[in-house]
């Protein structure tokens, strides 16, 4: 199927959008869909482009029968379908992720905010880098975490 | 019927109509929607529903997307309460919304959870203060999926990161008809935004209307995100205040405006997109001061007159010309 917008190249993009009082599908092309606002997971309204992430995934992978142990997904269909699976498709396919994901958003690091979930890790996670912190001898860094954990751990919830 | 959040009219309100901020989260415990199954699907709107109804100070109500009618789907999506992919299908899927229709959370579209809050006119840190303590107060309840190095997570690899987005439909009418709106497209997607129409596509945009947001949410916090769009908000909006002055001195854009408005209030019969042309006119004389109306009428119409929404108002199907006729007859109303 051709692209909608160029009927040039091959549409890969399908977008749902309402016309004339129903759910209409448009098709694009890739450079379509970037130039008319539409690479990101919240387009229109938005939300919601299956096939641009497979586009911009670095092809020539020979991990692709890496598969999720949490919901069975392998890399080969999170390449071609460009959705992952469940949380823990993040844990096994990271690596192979990491290049594709510095091209979408230019970094790959979360810098925002966090969930405050009382069974969230947050306590988990700074003993990790406490863990870390010691093993690389960053002692500095160490009692720091060591007092950040026991804050958590004495203010409200066991902090697990 | 309660006011709803369009009624209101905000700051910068002649370029300004409206802002919103969304979210995106998943509750770690379940697959994520694409690979969820109907029953699961069940549950989650479950967990989720009584975590939302948990949270003080506001009243949502519940639908479940297979109890309404097409025409009610698509018209919540005219509306922008939710998205036109979840208006697409509806098995599993829920809505929440308060009774003014500033807080809407979509349940099990491609993510778990899809908050929504909109406010008139522009305000993104309100808009943003509002959905973060929602979005915290569901926290509390709920075990989200999160990753320390990719942030919260989402079937979508380009929501990860904050997974929030901040947008403002911008009327954009002078940067249209002085043929500036094309490389302001491309300038903002150098930035990390988009901008595209708010109804209909590109330069086509119907009613001159442009919902411009952000696109990376890797790597950048959510204060930054909001930051960025509010200076290129003003930058976009003292641009459309300088090409109206230049379309001003022309007799022909007043004239252009008031043929628009006497069409508006005689037209017999008319089509979805000549009235968001002419409405788009009328809205400039309007803040133009050309033309005694306010914005809040003009955004109210411009909700109320889409196909879905002005069918649902009447109790009976109505074809394309029953529509076109019966859309002529309430704008005249309106204008009286
Ligand atoms: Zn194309
Ligand atoms: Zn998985």
């Amino acid at each position: 199927m051709l692209c909608q917008n160029c009927g040039k190249n091959d549409a890969t993009v399908h977008l749902k959008r309402i016309v004339n009082g129903s759910a209409a599908e448009v098709h694009l092309c890739a450079d379509c869909a970037y130039s008319l606002g539409y690479g990101d997971a919240f387009s229109g309204f938005g939300f919601g482009t299956g096939g641009l992430f497979a586009d911009l995934f670095l092809k020539g992978e020979n991990a692709a029968q890496l598969r999720c142990p949490g919901c069975g997904k392998t890399l080969d269909e999170v390449i071609s379908g460009g959705l992952l699976g469940c949380a823990e498709c993040y844990n096994t396919f990271y690596d192979k992720l990491v290049p594709t994901l510095r091209r979408l958003h230019g970094k790959s690091v979360h810098v925002g905010k966090r969930p405050n979930h009382p069974r969230g890790d947050r306590a988990a996670q700074l003993r990790r880098e406490l863990d870390e912190a010691v093993a690389r001898q960053d002692f500095e860094l160490a009692a720091r975490l060591r007092d950040e954990i026991g804050e958590l751990t004495a203010n409200g919830g066991d902090g697990q | 019927m309660s006011a709803k959040w369009y009624l209101g009219t905000g700051a910068q309100n002649d370029v300004v109509v409206s802002t919103s901020v969304h979210i995106a989260r998943n509750c770690a415990a379940y697959p994520f929607p694409g690979r969820l199954s109907l029953p699961d699907k069940l549950k989650v709107n479950d967990v989720v529903r009584a975590a939302v109804e948990s949270i003080p100070d506001y009243s949502f109500r519940f639908s479940e997307m297979k109890t309404l009618s097409q025409a009610q789907v698509v018209s919540l999506a005219e509306r922008h309460l939710v998205s036109p992919e979840f208006a697409s299908s509806r098995d599993g899927r829920a809505l929440l919304m308060t009774e003014d229709e500033s807080v809407s959370i979509m349940l099990n579209e491609a993510d778990h959870i899809r908050l929504q809050v909109m406010l008139p006119g522009f305000a993104p840190d309100e808009a943003y203060r509002t959905a973060d303590t929602i979005d915290d107060l569901l926290s509390e309840k709920l075990e989200f999926a999160f990753d320390e190095r990719l942030g919260y997570l989402s079937q979508d690899p380009t929501a990860l990161g904050t997974g929030m987005k901040v947008s403002v439909v911008l009327h954009l009418p002078a940067l249209v008809r002085t043929s500036q709106i094309n490389s302001l497209i491309t300038m903002v997607s150098r930035l990390g935004l988009s901008m595209r129409g708010s109804y209909g596509e590109g330069a086509d945009a119907k009613g001159d209307m442009f919902r411009l947001s952000n696109t990376i949410t890797l790597g950048i916090s959510e204060h930054t995100a909001v930051e960025n769009l509010k200076s290129i908000t003003l930058q976009l909006a003292a641009r459309e205040r300088a090409a109206r002055e230049e379309i001003f001195k022309s007799i022909a854009t007043e004239d252009a405006i008031f043929r628009a408005y006497g069409v508006l209030k005689y037209a017999r019969q008319m089509t979805t997109d000549e009235f968001m042309d002419l409405i788009s006119l009328v809205r400039l004389g309007a803040v133009r001061g050309l033309i005694a109306l306010d914005c809040a009428t003009v955004e109210d119409l411009m909700v109320q007159m889409q196909p879905a929404t002005i069918s649902l108002s009447v109790d009976r199907p109505l074809d394309r010309a029953e529509r076109d006729k019966l859309r002529a007859e309430r704008v005249r109303q309106a204008l009286l």
